[in-house]
């Protein structure tokens, strides 16, 4: 009976090697094919997701400054003002990221899911959206209201969910 | 006829309280945080986090099996106690076992690690941020993220380990761990022969840890 003991440990420990293996060879699986074609763009598609992604994480950055700034007791406005003037910008040209074959099927490591190019006028109305709201956003942070700067920012990051949600992997 | 043995107290109130708030928390907060509900994980993540720090607290200021110091003196007696568990002779310990000892520090530090980077933790659109995020950039704030993410699944098998433990001393050492987590005693004829502590713990040294773990996430709560 002393088995017992170290039999079930060791079970455990073994199903989750075997889980962490699964998940790994998952990832591994996918083997970078188109990376290198060139878009009709000039740029190729590996260079594609990477300057989009760019894109979003800049835009990321610059909703964690308004987003500090909002929760803080005595907000930073000229903060406030030049992250938001840079959202727009970052967010220019949005539609035009997604090019076919610039989804996962590429081999580059991507959360956009397969989804953008099945419904491309919903994935464009979102994108629209978004611009609408950051333009806003921007033109809101000008003003300095704090209150409706914080009311346009929440706009802003509801519709940045709205396409995540469906249209990328969830994390 | 049996003689009923005095009960003897072996969890105090603060560490039950403190075990069975974070049973409840720890799937509500894996939930808030898989469906999105950023607020609610913020605020029971500010919960945990006070549960955490008042049980490392605790472990200073504490009743004897609560105090981490003769928790560390019992891990020498570690290789002897997996001898006795081997030929399956579970005699009780008083308080945590030497493997439990291991246990504890091991889920305290998991505990204590996801409290303290979820704090830090900013999501990769930067709309959502622990409480202390605006102190990091947002590319510190999502390696915090990443490894709150990561060490969550260290926490989860712990857990797992954890209860697969209760489970064999239910059923392979049958003995009932649960009920004394709940009730915190056991009868002292479980120890019979061994010399006990003095296991109460102290209302003013739980009060003052209670107010000071509070205060804590008070100003967490509100900091900025």
């Amino acid at each position: 009976m002393k088995r017992h003991i170290s039999q079930v440990t060791l079970s455990l420990l073994a199903s989750v090697a075997l889980l962490s293996a699964c998940s790994q060879n998952e990832e591994t699986n996918a083997v970078s094919e188109t990376a290198g074609v060139t878009l009709a763009n000039g740029m190729t598609v590996k260079e594609q997701i990477e300057a989009r992604q760019g894109h979003l994480e800049r835009i990321g950055k610059a909703f964690k400054t308004i987003s500090d700034q909002l929760k803080a007791g005595s907000p930073d406005l000229a903060q406030i003002q030049a992250a938001a003037a840079t959202v727009p910008k970052e967010a220019s040209g949005m539609a035009d990221w997604f090019p076919d074959g610039t989804g996962p099927e590429s081999g580059v490591k991507t959360e956009a899911l397969p989804v953008i190019w099945e419904q491309k006028a919903d994935f464009g109305d979102k994108v629209a959206a978004m611009q609408d709201a950051a333009a806003k956003l921007d033109s809101t942070a000008q003003t300095g209201d704090m209150a409706a700067i914080a009311a346009a920012f929440q706009t802003t990051g509801g519709t940045c969910k709205a396409c995540h949600d469906k249209y990328r992997e969830d994390d | 006829m049996t003689v009923r043995s005095e009960p003897v107290l072996v969890w105090d109130g603060a560490i039950r309280l403190v075990h069975w708030l974070m049973v409840l928390l720890v799937p509500l907060l894996w939930w808030t945080a898989e469906e999105g509900h950023m607020d609610w994980h913020r605020r029971l993540g500010l919960a945990m986090f006070g549960l955490v720090l008042f049980r490392l607290l605790w472990g200073l200021f504490g009743s004897w099996t609560a105090r981490f110091a003769p928790m560390v003196r019992r891990i020498g007696a570690l290789p002897s106690h997996l001898a006795r568990l081997r030929q399956r002779d579970s005699t009780p310990s008083f308080g945590h076992s030497p493997l439990a000892v291991l246990s504890v520090f091991a889920l305290l530090l998991a505990l204590a690690t996801q409290v303290t980077t979820g704090l830090f933790s900013v999501d990769v659109d930067g709309l959502e941020s622990g409480p202390l995020a605006i102190m990091v950039s947002f590319e510190t704030g999502r390696q915090f993220a990443e490894v709150h993410e990561f060490n969550f699944n260290l926490l989860a098998v712990l857990i797992l380990l954890h209860v697969a433990a209760i489970a064999i001393y239910r059923f392979v050492l049958r003995q009932k761990l649960v009920k004394p987590m709940v009730t915190g005693r056991r009868p002292r004829a479980d120890f019979a022969g061994a010399d006990l502590p003095d296991n109460r713990a102290r209302p003013a040294a739980m009060i003052a840890t209670a107010i000071f773990s509070l205060a804590c996430v008070w100003a967490l709560g509100n900091f900025g």
